[in-house]
């Protein structure tokens, strides 16, 4: 089921109501509800895919109940291993199988060998990459003892397959979301008003922005070859805004639909284009992901700690990882080292963790020095976002070359100009509002809330007027394939 | 919990109902086809693909006739001849009429399909076109219509850069382009360029369809007087289509017997200005339009 569908629209509202008027007395009542909800919004897309969900499920659930009575370290640590086999098994089989296949059977191409295989025609379960890490954080940190295994079935389940971060998180860490399942939710005025807000900006981030972009970026990206390279480079920051709008919109759902539930979810993106390094844009895109592999990688590979050596190893294993998780194609893998090479000589120069702050706090605007770091930050992102966008290496190079070639200086030239300007005008509005609102969670939590009820209602009537007017063109979230 | 209940509610409603709003703003610059799903039923209908949408001016037959023509032509992909058409005209024709004027424009690609095998309906592309998916074709504001098939693109009603094509209240589309020579050659080129490439190789003669004009044939007679046209079209077009149904004319003749008569206009190709080869410049649609009529008015 699409956040951005009839569908859930009506879904929520019967979920909401019988959860604060139906089940609100009991605490196992209200998670079961959520677990049957989530079920319901899940098997929405392909019922077999429940079968995924509950073994992952099953599997967690009695790795830690044994790991919380097993004290011996060889078969806790085999317990671990079990999930993690269970866990990263289906995620290989669904989503690597045939990427493995297809390289194995091309490196013996490579030496003369050719040897038939057949790939599989395997369905990738939709957000299974997002509910895999969500369940082994919950191993992994009963192994270590930050968290004790639960003895609630019903919670667990709520735990893993909560509909509003299922499919694209953010990826929360057991430690945070599960014991917010223990304790029975009262309504909150204000956090279900917060929740309604970021749920209007994600519609709009997603509907007005990621959408209008997708219809030029696909086609650019998709017939590359017919355009110039100055078509291309607004192909490209298209697909910049529209993967921002795309993920991060659905991320703005998400936490605003748990807080419609009374739970609260973590920030998953801190407005990353205002950033000044690559190192500051890390810490604010996917943020789920990046403290996962953080801290489930990045510190038991040794971290910052040890020499040089070790942190840049460890710093391009975080990111390669974080590259091929994103899909099983070497483009992903690109991306992934690239941005590895753009933190590289921050890290050496132990410059990477000087941008802590919000950009121009309490100041209108930046200064020149903060714009072009700015600038300068986004322009890397946008090449590394051809890497992702391309279909294959070969493509990505093509694409690259025509920037680069004279074709770069003449006049874009494409069908819908007309509509593309609109789409331009409407990013402009959304960087304007995002800028007004980078020291909140999300843009629009502080911004009309000191305004007279009239203007505030205007404005958020002004969104929801452009979500609906924009609404329709059914383009699917792009991190579902993740 | 009450006072979130109604704030959302009140703000729901004020947000669709300012959507509907702009909805109901809709006219004949949002599309090609709005228009037509928003007048009441009509009693004298002119029907066929673009050729006749944009070529038949119901204010010359008006004129000429002395009666309230409508035009009730889409374009070859939404109205070729079959049951989604069919359907469409029934719902737009008024229950009531016995004297009804009928326009049944005809040429080889409306009684042809686009497919490996022309006779499987449903695989028939209208379905999923606008004259397929309105199934109310008389209400005004006609949100079916505007939901079903401008989703994605609303903010056209308000927001249009200036368009060359506009939909009459009576159906007719007025195209306003530049008949300077040398455009007009360029887009007559990639028109018959478009037909050979693109059309010709892959339309095959559908017996499914040309089944359905004769049905339609019988339908409107049974509420007034069918007259069977053929429009004029740039030669190079009409070389297209000889290839593609050499037997058009003997197929035509043998439905004329079911019309008060078949007029072929193809004779006088040589004597209009088209827009792209295929569409009528509207002076030159203008002076079709009075031909026909008067060519019925002759027979009447």
């Amino acid at each position: 089921m699409l956040f951005n569908s009839i569908d859930f629209a009506l879904f929520l509202p019967i979920v909401f109501l019988l959860y604060w008027y139906v089940v609100n007395n009991s605490l196992k009542a209200q998670n079961l509800l959520i677990v049957a909800a989530s079920y319901v919004f899940y098997g929405w897309w392909d019922w077999r895919f429940l079968g995924l969900i509950l073994f992952s499920t099953l599997v967690d659930f009695s790795v830690g109940k044994k790991l919380k009575t097993e004290d011996k370290p060889g078969r806790r640590k085999a317990l671990l291993y079990t999930s993690i086999f269970v866990n990263l098994g289906f995620l290989g089989f669904f989503k690597y199988y045939n990427f493995f296949l297809d390289n194995f059977v091309s490196a013996f191409s490579f030496f003369g060998a050719e040897i038939q295989v057949n790939s599989l025609n395997i369905i990738l379960p939709v957000g299974i990459s997002f509910y895999t890490f969500q369940t082994l954080s919950y191993t992994i940190d009963v192994y270590k003892k930050k968290l004790e295994a639960t003895e609630d079935f019903i919670a667990f389940s709520a735990f893993v397959s909560f509909f509003p971060q299922l499919v694209a998180g953010p990826i929360e860490r057991a430690t945070q979301l599960l014991p917010q399942f223990y304790s029975k939710r009262s309504f909150n005025y204000t956090k279900a008003v917060d929740g309604l807000r970021q749920i209007l900006w994600g519609l709009f981030k997603k509907i007005v922005i990621a959408d209008n972009c997708a219809v030029f970026a696909n086609d650019f990206f998709n017939n590359s070859a017919d355009y110039s390279g100055s078509t291309l480079a607004l192909g490209a920051l298209f697909f910049t805004f529209q993967i921002y709008g795309d993920f991060s919109g659905y991320s703005d759902i998400a936490i605003g639909t748990s807080r419609l539930f009374g739970f609260n979810l973590m920030q998953n993106f801190n407005f990353p284009y205002f950033s000044r390094d690559m190192a500051e844009f890390w810490r604010r895109w996917h943020i789920s992901l990046s403290t996962w592999f953080r801290d489930y990688l990045y510190i038991p590979l040794g971290g910052s700690r040890g020499g040089t050596w070790m942190r840049v190893r460890n710093t391009f294993a975080i990111f390669i990882v974080s590259g091929f998780w994103h899909g099983a194609n070497w483009t992903f893998i690109v991306w992934g080292t690239l941005n590895a090479v753009y933190f590289l000589p921050l890290l050496l120069t132990k410059r990477n963790r000087n941008h802590l702050d919000v950009v121009a706090k309490g100041r209108l605007l930046p200064s020149i020095k903060e714009l072009f770091s700015i600038l300068l930050t986004f322009a890397l992102s946008v090449f590394a976002w051809i890497f992702f966008r391309a279909e294959n290496m070969a493509h990505a190079f093509d694409y690259i070359a025509e920037i680069c070639s004279s074709s770069l200086l003449t006049t874009p030239d494409f069908p819908a100009r007309w509509k593309a300007l609109m789409t331009i005008a409407l990013i402009g509005i959304f960087i304007m509002i995002e800028w007004l609102g980078r020291e909140g969670q999300y843009a629009i939590e502080k911004i009309g809330l000191k305004w007279r009820a009239h203007y505030r209602w205007t404005f958020y009537l002004s969104l929801a007027l452009l979500v609906l007017l924009f609404s329709g063109s059914k383009q699917e979230f792009i991190y579902f394939q993740f | 919990m009450k006072k979130l209940l109604l704030k959302t509610a009140i703000f729901c409603f004020a947000a669709l109902l300012l959507f509907l709003l702009i909805l109901s703003q809709a006219d004949g610059h949002t599309d090609p086809f709005y228009i037509r799903f928003t007048s009441p039923k009509q009693t004298h209908l002119m029907i066929g693909t673009s050729r006749a949408a944009q070529g038949l001016q119901p204010s010359v037959f008006d004129s000429i006739l002395n009666i309230k023509a409508y035009n009730y032509a889409f374009t070859v992909a939404h109205s070729p001849y079959g049951e989604t058409y069919l359907n469409s005209i029934k719902q737009k024709l008024k229950e009531t009429t016995s004297n009804g004027l009928f326009i049944v424009t005809v040429d080889p690609w409306s009684i042809s399909s686009k497919l490996e095998k022309p006779n499987d309906a449903e695989q028939f592309r209208e379905l999923d076109l606008c004259v397929g998916k309105t199934p109310f074709v008389n209400h005004k504001p006609n949100f079916i219509y505007l939901i079903r098939n401008l989703s994605g693109e609303y903010y056209k009603i308000f927001l249009q850069p200036k368009s060359a094509t506009f939909l009459h209240d009576n159906g007719w589309l007025e195209v306003s382009v530049s008949m300077d020579s040398l455009k007009t050659m360029a887009r007559t080129n990639a028109k018959v360029e478009d037909y050979r490439k693109n059309l010709l190789p892959y339309y095959k003669y559908s017996s499914l369809r040309f089944d359905y004009l004769q049905q339609t044939i019988e339908f409107l007679n049974q509420h007034g007087k069918v007259y069977l046209v053929r429009m004029p079209i740039h030669p190079d077009i009409m070389a297209i289509e000889n290839e593609l149904m050499a037997d058009f004319t003997s197929k035509m003749e043998e439905l004329a017997p079911m019309t008060e008569g078949y007029f072929d206009m193809t004779a006088s190709n040589n004597q209009y200005q088209y827009v792209d080869g295929n569409h009528l410049f509207k002076d030159s649609g203008k002076i079709v339009s009075r031909k026909i009529a008067e060519w019925i008015k002759s027979i009447r």
